[in-house]
């Protein structure tokens, strides 16, 4: 009789143990810089991950458990080493991120360390998916896609706009000339050229360069019906403005992955950006076909946050964090390869989130389903042209020619 | 022949940028003896002076350089006196308090702002003028035009009046001007002053043309490096005529050769000029040794 109840008592703590643990968050670590010149982006992008944490937590959590975020400050590949230590201290089991893909490099390798899943929603550089390492997922678009979709755009917008084919089109590619730029560039070469276009020049510059006179001259002596720069925030100003200055006024310009937002607003007004086209992350604008709970999103990021979003790339990340955690219910853990194996299932077709993304991995773990989309400068405000059914059906593409 | 001439003029005109950054560090070189590695960021700290004025009191950058420089000249003499100053017998440690300064300017810049960019609004940096056809941003003509001014008034200041004597006796040799009544403090103190009020007037008339980062200063200052080893330590010529040359050769490498190499060549001249002539085109011969002479 004494063994049955010390047997009970025994099982009662064993009940109740595991009942705590059925309580304990699941703990995701957001590695993002949080300090330094980019702040304000992995900010951004954290801002995107807590909206769909609450949306989760308001719903009981995911296989029972609440989720929680915890902020990991970096900002170079040191720091998300450092960063990701001091979140496996504080018992974090997923890792997510991340505005820089050299901070996703280091960090993700950390991780690995203590087989803790990287699920990257915003890194773009190419070679984080093509390393192949057993703990990384990436569930946002990355450099090719961002090279595709100008491609595409170039042809089945730009192209039309202007009037002429596709075929003998001339096109400029400028690039800031580190990794990032020039990965893009190469594609947008490939792709324009299958289609028939005629790449007049490519040219690459320092994103930091005091002066891009010589950039702009070069370009403008080649006469390029559309002019395409992947750069950053102060170089895409700076060539912007010399454009102006130097008169360099060719049909359709269009940047990749900046000058969607107000830096390049007030740095060159509404008046004069008018028309111009950006690749970018997909923004809360597009149609609610295309991109399901976009407006919804929205209007939880204004409710929390009692602002607009600053960049789109909050949205990646949102709908980032709403595809982890679909992983995670489907595999009933937060373990690595629990999680990897329930992903490679997933299986959802363009136009399931917010961002128009679907879910769709390939065998380095690259979502297939991730694209950008095209936005234009019109009236001072960004609004989605592209693809055509991301954009509401009140909007007109205006005249892309420059002025 | 156009294209040419265009090269030709947005060489100038970039010229212009440099000599107005290195003009102020040539000074503060030539006679405190102080490689003063937080210039860029002083040239930093007046951008954003400049835009708070234009954004919370919608002055100008054409007026409020008249406010920025003198608050920048305040400024050069509180850092003079309380924190290289006191580091006088120690020239390594006022390179290092140099540095330190850089950090300190940059990351509180950063801190107040979170990074974002930054630009002057209005029509500051949209007007353009035709000069025999060729385009030329007026912001930037302007800068030219202060540069050379900046130039020629100090060349002025330096030979015609008593403090400026004072400062060209103290560059030839300190020890000597201090046998001859001279207070070299004080003259350290004004030349310092002067170098940063001259980053201040760069700023202010540099912000109507770039999207403002706390790290901006970087930019400027790499380049005013190779100007002021190609013009002379410590000329103040020597730095507008080395900032046009820089300006010239960047210009004409970048449209002939290739944009990317442009930094490369900054790095060419300096190594070239270190070689053949280590005192510059226009600095005194063996002024580069004569810092270390007298610290030994």
């Amino acid at each position: 009789m004494r063994k049955a109840g010390l047997l009970a008592a025994i099982a009662a703590m064993v009940i109740s143990a595991s009942a705590a643990t059925a309580q304990e968050p699941i703990r995701i670590g957001a590695i993002n810089p949080y300090s330094g010149p980019t702040a304000l982006y992995g900010d951004e992008t954290s801002r995107g991950y807590q909206i769909a944490i609450d949306e989760a937590n308001a719903k009981g959590g995911v296989i029972g458990r609440k989720i929680e975020l915890f902020r990991g400050d970096a900002g170079n590949p040191q720091q998300g080493i450092a960063a990701v230590e001091k979140l496996v201290s504080d018992k974090v089991d997923i890792f997510v991120g991340t505005y820089i893909s050299a901070v996703s490099n280091a960090a993700s390798d950390a991780a690995l360390r203590y087989s803790k899943l990287y699920w990257d929603t915003n890194a773009l550089a190419a070679d984080l998916t093509e390393r192949g390492l057993p703990n990384f997922i990436r569930s946002g678009p990355y450099a090719a896609s961002f090279g595709e979709t100008s491609a595409n755009a170039t042809r089945d917008l730009l192209a039309p706009a202007l009037g002429k084919p596709i075929k003998g089109l001339k096109v400029w590619i400028e690039s800031e000339d580190s990794i990032y730029g020039t990965s893009i560039a190469k594609r947008q070469k490939e792709l324009l050229e299958k289609d028939g276009a005629i790449v007049v020049g490519v040219g690459a510059h320092n994103f930091r360069a005091i002066d891009l006179t010589d950039a702009i001259l070069r370009a403008k002596a080649a006469a390029p019906d559309v002019w395409i720069n992947t750069g950053y925030v102060p170089d895409n100003n700076l060539l912007l403005r010399t454009m102006r200055d130097q008169g360099f006024k060719p049909g359709a310009a269009m940047l990749v992955g900046s000058g969607d937002t107000f830096e390049t607003l007030e740095a060159l007004g509404a008046d004069w950006l008018e028309g111009l086209t950006i690749v970018g992350y997909p923004r809360p604008d597009q149609t609610e076909a295309y991109g399901p709970g976009a407006a919804a999103y929205l209007a939880a990021y204004k409710k929390k946050y009692e602002r607009d979003p600053i960049a789109p790339q909050s949205m990646a990340a949102y709908a980032g964090m709403q595809m982890l955690l679909e992983a995670v219910a489907a595999a009933g853990s937060v373990e690595v390869e629990k999680v990897r194996a329930a992903a490679a299932k997933m299986d959802k077709p363009l136009k399931s989130y917010a961002t128009g993304f679907g879910a769709k991995f390939d065998d380095k773990f690259q979502n297939t389903r991730a694209f950008p989309t095209v936005v234009q400068w019109q009236s001072g405000k960004v609004v989605t042209v592209f693809p055509k059914d991301a954009a509401q059906p009140n909007v007109k593409l205006v005249s892309t020619q420059r002025k | 022949m156009e294209t040419f001439l265009t090269i030709l003029l947005s060489g100038l005109l970039l010229g212009g940028i440099y000599s107005l950054v290195s003009i102020g560090l040539n000074l503060i070189f030539g006679v405190v003896r102080i490689v003063n590695f937080a210039q860029g960021e002083l040239v930093m700290l007046a951008m954003y002076a400049t835009y708070f004025c234009f954004a919370r009191f919608g002055i100008g950058p054409y007026y409020a350089v008249f406010l920025v420089a003198p608050l920048m000249f305040v400024l050069g003499l509180v850092v003079q006196r309380l924190v290289l100053q006191p580091l006088q017998n120690e020239p390594n440690m006022q390179i290092f308090a140099t540095f330190g300064l850089l950090i300190l300017l940059e990351n509180s810049m950063l801190a107040l702002t979170r990074g974002e960019g930054l630009s002057l609004a209005g029509s500051y940096s949209r007007d353009v003028i035709d000069i025999f056809g060729l385009k030329a941003s007026v912001s930037r003509v302007i800068v030219f035009l202060a540069a050379t001014a900046i130039a020629a008034a100090l060349m002025l200041f330096l030979q015609r009046t008593m403090a400026g004597k004072a400062i060209r006796a103290v560059i030839q040799d300190r020890q000597s001007a201090r046998l001859m009544g001279i207070n070299v403090s004080r003259t350290y103190l004004l030349t310092f002053a002067l170098g940063s009020a001259l980053a201040g007037v760069a700023g202010a008339l540099l912000a109507p043309i770039y999207t403002l980062s706390p790290y901006i200063g970087g930019n400027f200052i790499l380049a005013a490096f190779a100007v002021v080893v190609l013009g002379g330590l410590g000329s103040v010529p020597g730095a507008y005529v080395g900032g046009l040359a820089v300006g010239l050769m960047e210009s004409f490498a970048g449209y002939y050769i290739d944009p990317t190499l442009k930094q490369a060549i900054w790095f060419i001249i300096f190594v070239a000029v270190l070689v053949l002539r280590p005192s510059g085109l226009m600095g005194q011969a063996g002024a580069e040794e004569v810092g270390l002479r007298e610290q030994s």
